[in-house]
């Protein structure tokens, strides 16, 4: 029995779990059914005729694609935010109900622990963005097989890189209604501000033309680190990039390399 | 090498406050190996330090060879572990948890299979093991928590206070189970109490106290070295046992209204009759016990007690 087999074998134990855990709660599935449906059906659906201009009685609009397709991939970026920083409950129920210990004195090393459970929650957190995809058809956003290939991968990396900051994120926070609060002032600003509801130019449609958003804005959504993986997404779905197309891949993989080490190097001091 | 344990001279702090002050001991292989001690005596901390969780300021541990300091890894193969407060997710089944606890050591698929019904049967939570472990009882929990500990067939068992916080029938089936694991496993097994009674059977008992050992060795012989025979006086108020003090200094007060008195300076009579008469509920003689070991070696009694009046045969409450 190689010691290879043997770590896998550990990996794929805190993984399963992680995915067990998932499917039996409920709270969690229900809040990543309804919160696409809330977001796209209403919100992208009542938004989606100003978003062209055709309020005036004319179809302006420069950009072939609509307010719902503009939506979608934040949309799906959205669900992945919330699962993965709401991991850090799991985090913080195993520490605070004792589970870690049953953990921390398996001969498992401690990186090969945190990658199982940075996998596992990145998975949960990749199905629900999938739940969004299925919604695509009502979106008007149509995928060949490639490109739900490449949109799964940007997925799980995005997931990888926010899993680890949600684990980052529970290891400063002593109880779950801290908790509660940290993601509240985090996920919806972060979400807000990366170019997710509105493009980061207003002259997009000559209506919008007349209007400019204010600097400090136009800051915030270019410092967000979202604003890229919510872009690169865009790309790969309904093939519109405000940056270049390599920048939101570029970030993604700093955010999950940068928030794993610091994610590890925090389990290893504890 | 002949013990499956060695500690060294640990020492070891939180935050300023000794936990642990210069502990060596060492296991020898098939053992039961009791530590007793009160709670805060730093029992948590000398397990925490054996199945590697924490680092001591400075001393050696070694598990089955391994230097558990340096391969921290290595030696953790080598044990179980039952922790003073639960440590299953009550989230999963039974099975789920062993199931678990198998992947995580590495043990292929039919290896677990195997084991895992071996373990079940041994704690008899056959019937149980497709329930989430959230509609257990306590005593479930605990034979579970043992179950797990088992499964990749550890060494030496360690048990942190294992039968704390269960009713006295659930505390007897606990050590029925560990009983049972010693006679047909031959396992090594090391438990923390403060429940005295409970050490009566170890091999080898280690009283530790203000983070120092300050007596081991077996039952018998502790008793012998250091059981004195003591009178335990119950008076009627405050005041007499305040005098009961002041007539024999090495007296020690043990509650409200008792105080005990080496019987070899003190006759039951005198207390029935001259100053005392009439303010004395009741003279007894107490045998030594691990109690009165306890009592001889740090001037206190062990708080808590699991039974009180149990205390003289816990050797017989368990069989």
């Amino acid at each position: 029995m190689s010691e290879f087999a043997v770590l896998l074998r550990g990996v794929y134990g805190v993984w399963l779990r992680e995915i067990m855990r998932a499917t039996r709660d409920r709270g969690q599935l229900i809040g990543g059914v309804s919160r696409p449906l809330i977001w796209l059906l209403i919100l992208g659906v009542g938004l989606n005729p100003y978003f062209r201009g055709e309020v005036y009685g004319q179809v302006n609009y420069v950009i072939p694609y609509t307010y719902l397709q503009f939506l979608f991939p934040a949309v799906i970026v959205l669900n992945i935010m919330y699962t993965s920083i709401q991991f850090a409950v799991s985090v913080i129920w195993d520490r605070e109900f004792g589970f870690l210990r049953e953990v921390l004195v398996s001969p498992m090393p401690r990186s090969m622990i945190l990658l199982g459970k940075v996998l596992g929650g990145a998975t949960v957190a990749t199905l629900h963005g999938c739940l969004v995809l299925l919604l695509a058809r009502f979106a008007d956003v149509t995928m060949g097989v490639d490109q739900i290939a490449m949109a799964i991968g940007l997925m799980f990396m995005l997931s990888f890189g926010l899993t680890s900051f949600g684990i980052l994120l529970a290891a400063r926070v002593r109880s779950f209604e801290g908790f509660g609060v940290f993601s509240n002032t985090l996920i919806l600003p972060l979400y807000f501000t990366s170019s997710s509801v509105f493009p980061l130019d207003p002259s997009l449609s000559r209506t919008q033309a007349v209007t400019s958003y204010p600097e400090w804005l136009v800051f915030l959504v270019r410092a967000n680190p979202i604003t890229y993986a919510v872009d690169a997404l865009r790309g790969v779905l309904i093939n519109f990039h405000q940056f270049p197309p390599t920048a939101g891949l570029a970030v993604i993989a700093g955010m999950c390399v940068l928030f794993f080490a610091a994610a590890l190097w925090d389990f290893n001091r504890s | 090498m002949t013990h499956l344990i060695s500690a060294r001279d640990l020492r070891a702090s939180y935050s300023g406050k000794v936990a642990l002050d210069g502990v060596s001991f060492d296991i020898e292989e098939g053992a039961s190996f009791a530590l007793l001690g009160p709670n805060g005596a730093g029992k948590t901390t000398l397990i925490n330090i054996l199945c590697t969780l924490h680092r001591p300021d400075s001393g050696s541990v070694s598990v089955a060879g391994h230097d558990a300091l340096r391969y921290p890894r290595r030696a953790r193969r080598n044990i179980g572990v039952v922790f003073q407060t639960s440590s299953l997710d009550d989230r999963l089944t039974a099975r789920e948890n062993l199931e678990f606890h198998g992947l995580v050591h590495g043990l292929p698929g039919r290896r677990r299979e195997t084991r895992i019904r071996q373990v079940l049967e041994l704690v008899g939570l056959e019937e149980w093991e497709d329930d989430v472990v959230r509609t257990f009882s306590g005593g479930m929990r605990r034979r579970l928590e043992i179950a797990r500990a088992l499964m990749h067939e550890p060494k030496i068992l360690f048990l942190d206070e294992p039968t704390v916080g269960l009713d006295a029938q659930t505390r007897q089936q606990i050590w029925q189970y560990l009983d049972r694991l010693r006679r047909e496993w031959s396992l090594t097994v090391l438990t923390t109490t403060h429940y005295i009674e409970e050490v009566e059977d170890a091999d080898v008992v280690c009283i530790i106290d203000h983070g120092k050992i300050i007596a081991q060795g077996s039952p018998e012989r502790l008793k012998g070295e250091y059981g004195r025979r003591w009178l335990q006086v119950d008076t009627i108020d405050a005041a007499t046992l305040e005098d009961v003090q002041a007539r024999f200094p090495e007296a020690q007060v043990i509650g409200v209204r008792s105080i005990v008195v080496p019987a070899e300076s003190a006759d039951p009579e005198m207390f029935r009759k001259g100053t005392f008469e009439g303010k004395i509920m009741e003279v007894r003689h107490r045998e030594p016990t691990l109690e009165s070991v306890f009592l001889s070696l740090t001037g206190r009694e062990l708080r808590d007690r699991a039974d009180p009046g149990k205390v003289a045969n816990g050797r017989g409450e368990r069989r």
